[in-house]
């Protein structure tokens, strides 16, 4: 029976190795949750900004329960180092995710960052905020060709059913 | 009388072979033959090197010292054909790529799962304007506001929707992928 996990092994593990510590992973992460709060858009590599998205995520439910409560005080008086952010935390942003169940943030990969490293970037964004649009919804056309051709294909398909 | 030739090169083991010699000669090494006399009628002096036990045998060099360290090396030159497989493997060969598309709106050459870099270049850039307005309107640091944003452009006024939101003004005309929401 095997009592101790080899080393290299990290099978079913979730979280990822940042930062020179645990506490300093989560310092990274608190920096990157506190500027997602303050700027509502930021860019970081992929992998800080998807372990980020749920601890940002799991915030803005704390924070659904109203200021009164003293767990979503503290959480929000430790996850955000501006205390400045707090205010826009409760009375801008849960507001605005009240109609929303999950899922508060959009997180879309970019291409890879200039300098020497090209690392994986991404950026992620909170939704609803007031900066210009990353990906316009594209809506299918009744005017594209291949539209056109298949409308052609069943208006013949129809004729030759019809008599 | 036995002649005995000791030709070991170490001569810490020739020193050593010397006195067990010279103590058996003299019987002075009772334990060796159980008792008896040693069985030497005729013996004949042995050379040196076939008395050393095992180990080390040949120096490389007279004066070298004992402790060299033995390293790997190629024995054979790889021939031009196996070093053909071995750099043509489809494994080292660079993949191609067959997620690359057309970005519908400006025309460039995009990942499919990317963002297209020009596109996002220009969201970027008016990005940057739209916080540099921000930040001349909250003057300092630390002034995150408590209500909404909202963005407007030349020549447009807040509508009912906007009502006690934070406006922030630009001053140019509305770019066509910006939607008014």
């Amino acid at each position: 029976m095997r009592l101790s996990v080899a080393a290299a092994i990290s099978h079913g593990r979730v979280y990822r190795r940042f930062g020179l510590s645990p506490r300093s992973r989560l310092d990274l992460l608190r920096n990157l949750v506190t500027a997602l709060v303050r700027h509502e858009r930021i860019e970081t590599p992929w992998a800080r900004a998807d372990e980020m998205r749920g601890y940002a995520e799991r915030l803005i439910d704390y924070a659904k329960r109203g200021d009164k409560d003293e767990r979503a005080m503290r959480m929000a008086d430790f996850w955000l180092t501006e205390k400045d952010l707090i205010h826009k935390l409760f009375k801008v942003l849960a507001p605005r995710f009240q109609p929303h169940s999950g899922s508060y943030t959009r997180l879309l990969q970019i291409p890879n960052r200039d300098g020497l490293d090209r690392a994986k970037m991404a950026v992620i964004e909170l939704k609803g905020n007031a900066l210009p649009p990353l990906v316009r919804p594209r809506r299918d056309s009744e005017k594209t060709l291949l539209n056109q051709l298949l409308k052609g294909y069943r208006q013949d398909a129809q004729r030759a059913a019809a008599p | 009388a036995v002649l005995v030739l000791v030709h070991s090169p170490l001569p810490r083991l020739r020193a050593l072979l010397q006195r067990c010699w010279g103590r058996l000669e003299r019987g002075l090494w009772p334990g060796v033959f159980g008792g008896q006399s040693p069985p030497w009628g005729a013996a004949l002096a042995v050379q040196g090197p076939a008395l050393v036990p095992e180990g080390i045998s040949g120096a490389e060099a007279p004066g070298l010292p004992g402790s060299v360290v033995w390293m790997a090396a190629p024995k054979h030159r790889r021939t031009i054909e196996v070093n053909r497989c071995r750099r043509r493997h489809p494994s080292k060969l660079i993949e191609i790529k067959r997620n690359i598309d057309v970005c519908p709106e400006c025309g460039n050459l995009k990942q499919k799962h990317v963002l297209c870099g020009y596109c996002y270049a220009k969201v970027k850039e008016e990005t940057r304007l739209i916080r540099m307005e921000i930040h001349k309107k909250e003057g300092g640091p630390f002034n995150a506001p408590t209500v909404e944003t909202v963005v407007l452009y030349e020549g447009e006024k807040p509508t009912e929707k906007d009502e006690g939101k934070r406006i922030i003004e630009r001053a140019r005309k509305r770019p066509s992928w910006f939607v008014q929401n």
